[in-house]
C-alpha cells in the first residue's frame, strides 16, 4: 500500500517536471518563432480577455449589456425568497443577519425587524447602517435598501445551549418595476447560517466565468493544435 | 491561410462566445423562476409564453369565473362581490404600504369616471388595516366601492390563483362575471385601456372569450416591448 503510495507520488512528480517542462518550451518557442508582427495581436488579444474577466467581476452592480432587459421586463417578477434573501450568523456576542437582495428590488428600513425566537433567548435593538432616501409623498422620504444590508444585534442566551437559536427576521420590500410584496416573516438558525457566496445575487457572473475560463483553455489547445511539439528530453 | 493569425482569431471568439452562452445559460435557467406578471386566465387562454408558464413553481390557476369572496366595505358591512353583479370590473387590491399601489390610484378614480356610463365599475380591495384604509381614502378621496381585510382579503387575492401575494394586482370582469385579464404591478393608461377595449367589445358579442384573452395576451406584450 505504501509502495504504491510512493509509486504513484513518483509518477505525479515525473508528470509535473513534464508539465513544466512543456510549459517552458512554449514560452521559449513562442518567444523564438514569433515575429514583431504577429506578437502586436497576441498581446492586443490578451488585453481584451483580461478587460473581459475584469469587466464581468467588477460589475456587481451594474449588468452587463446582454444581460439589460432581463430584468427590466416589467411583467416579470421574482419570487419572495429570491428577491430577498436573509441569512443569520453569531458574531462573539452578536447576532449579524445580512440581506442579499436581487437588483431592481428594495427593502424599507422601516419595515424590518429582527427578534428572538428560541425560548430563553433576548435579542437587543438591531442596528442598520444607513441606507437610501427614496422619496414618498405619503408616508415621507423612506430609507432603503439595494443590493445587501447586514444588520447587528447584541444576544444573550439563558437556555445553556438547550435549544437551537433561532431568530425571526421581518421585512417587506419592492420592485422597482412597481410592485410590491406583503411583509414576510422568516425563523433564521443562526447556526446553520448559508455561506455568503451562496447566496450572491451575482452568481451568474461565476457562471460565466467559469465558462469563458473552459473555452479560454480550449482555445489554447486550439491554438497549440497543428504545431509539432518535441518535449524536451530532460 | 492556416496561420497563426486565423487560429489566434478564433481563439478569441471561442473565449467571447464562451462567457455570452455561459451568461446565457444562466439567465435562462433563472427565468424559469420567475412569474409572468401579466396573465390571462387559465385554460384555452393564450398566456405570452405558454411553455414558460408550465415551469413556474406556485401561482395557482387564474379561475375562469369571478370567484365569491366576501370583505368589509368602509361601513364596516360584509359585502359580497357578487352584490356588483351584471357590471364589468375593475378589481384593484392594494395597500396603503404599497407605494406602487397608491400611484396607481389617481388612474382607477379616472377610469371609473370615464368607463362608469359603460358599465364598467372600479372596486378596490385593500389588504390592509381598517383605519389606514379609511385614513387614505378619505385623504384621497377615493370615489369607487372599497372592500378590505387583512387574511380575509389575502384569501380573497388567493381565490385568483395568486399564491404569492404580490400588490398591487387588478382583476378584469366582463358583465357575465367572466375573468377576462389579471395584471399583475402598476397598472398605467395604455395598458387598462387595451383590457378595457377587450371587455366592451365582450359584453356587445363582438368577440369570443377566448380570443379576446388572446388579443390581451398579444396586446400587452406589443406594449411592454414597445415601452
Amino acid at each position: 500500500m505504501a509502495a504504491n503510495d510512493s509509486d504513484g507520488f513518483a509518477r505525479f512528480k515525473a508528470h509535473r517536471s513534464k508539465f513544466f517542462a512543456a510549459a517552458q518550451y512554449l514560452c521559449k518557442s513562442r518567444r523564438l518563432r514569433y515575429s514583431a508582427r504577429m506578437r502586436k495581436p497576441t498581446l492586443a488579444l490578451l488585453a481584451a480577455c483580461l478587460t473581459l474577466l475584469v469587466g464581468l467581476s467588477g460589475s456587481a452592480v451594474a449588468k452587463p449589456w446582454w444581460m439589460r432587459g432581463v430584468e427590466s421586463n416589467e411583467t416579470d417578477f421574482l419570487p419572495p425568497d429570491v428577491a430577498f434573501r436573509p441569512s443569520a450568523g453569531i458574531d462573539g456576542n452578536q447576532v449579524r443577519v445580512r440581506w442579499v437582495i436581487a437588483d431592481g428590488y428594495y427593502l424599507y428600513r422601516s419595515r424590518m425587524s429582527i427578534k428572538a425566537e428560541s425560548p430563553d433567548l433576548v435579542v437587543g435593538t438591531p442596528e442598520f447602517p444607513t441606507g437610501t432616501l427614496k422619496v414618498d409623498p405619503y408616508l415621507g422620504n423612506q430609507e432603503i435598501y439595494t443590493q445587501q444590508v447586514e444588520a447587528k444585534a447584541t444576544y444573550s442566551r439563558f437556555d445553556g445551549g438547550a435549544h437551537p437559536m433561532e431568530i425571526k427576521v421581518t421585512y417587506q420590500g419592492c420592485a422597482d418595476a412597481g410592485l410590491c410584496y406583503p411583509p414576510i416573516t422568516r425563523v433564521l438558525n443562526t447556526e446553520h447560517a448559508p455561506p455568503a457566496a451562496a447566496a450572491s445575487p451575482h452568481h451568474w457572473e461565476g457562471v460565466a466565468i467559469l465558462v469563458g475560463g473552459i473555452a479560454f483553455l480550449l482555445a489554447g489547445l486550439m491554438l497549440r493544435k497543428g504545431r509539432n511539439l518535441e518535449l524536451p528530453t530532460a | 491561410m492556416n496561420t497563426p493569425a486565423v487560429r489566434l482569431g478564433g481563439a478569441a471568439l471561442l473565449v467571447i462566445l464562451g462567457i455570452c452562452a455561459g451568461a446565457w445559460f444562466h439567465s435562462s435557467t433563472q427565468s424559469v423562476r420567475r412569474y409572468s406578471g401579466v396573465r390571462v386566465t387559465a385554460g384555452q387562454a393564450s398566456a405570452p409564453n405558454p411553455s414558460d408558464m408550465a415551469d413556474l413553481p406556485s401561482p395557482g390557476k387564474i379561475p375562469d369565473r369571478l370567484p365569491e369572496f366576501s370583505l368589509a366595505d368602509r361601513s364596516g358591512k360584509a359585502t359580497s362581490i357578487k352584490s356588483f353583479d351584471g357590471k364589468s370590473l375593475i378589481i384593484n387590491f392594494w395597500a396603503t404600504w404599497c407605494a406602487p399601489c397608491r400611484k396607481e390610484i389617481p388612474l382607477l378614480q379616472a377610469l371609473h369616471t370615464e368607463w362608469g356610463g359603460r358599465g364598467v365599475s372600479v372596486v378596490g380591495v385593500a389588504v390592509d388595516y381598517r383605519d389606514k384604509v379609511l385614513d387614505f381614502a378619505e385623504r384621497y378621496k377615493i370615489a369607487y366601492p372599497l372592500l378590505m381585510g387583512e387574511q380575509d382579503a389575502l384569501d380573497a387575492a388567493a381565490g385568483f390563483g395568486v399564491e404569492t401575494p404580490v400588490f398591487p394586482f387588478t382583476v378584469f370582469t366582463d358583465g357575465r362575471g367572466d375573468v377576462v385579464a389579471l395584471f399583475i404591478g402598476e397598472l398605467h393608461r395604455p395598458q387598462a385601456e387595451l383590457i378595457l377595449s377587450k371587455v366592451q367589445a365582450l359584453n356587445k358579442g363582438e368577440i369570443e372569450l377566448a380570443a379576446a384573452r388572446h388579443a390581451i395576451a398579444e396586446g400587452l406584450q406589443a406594449l411592454n416591448s414597445a415601452s
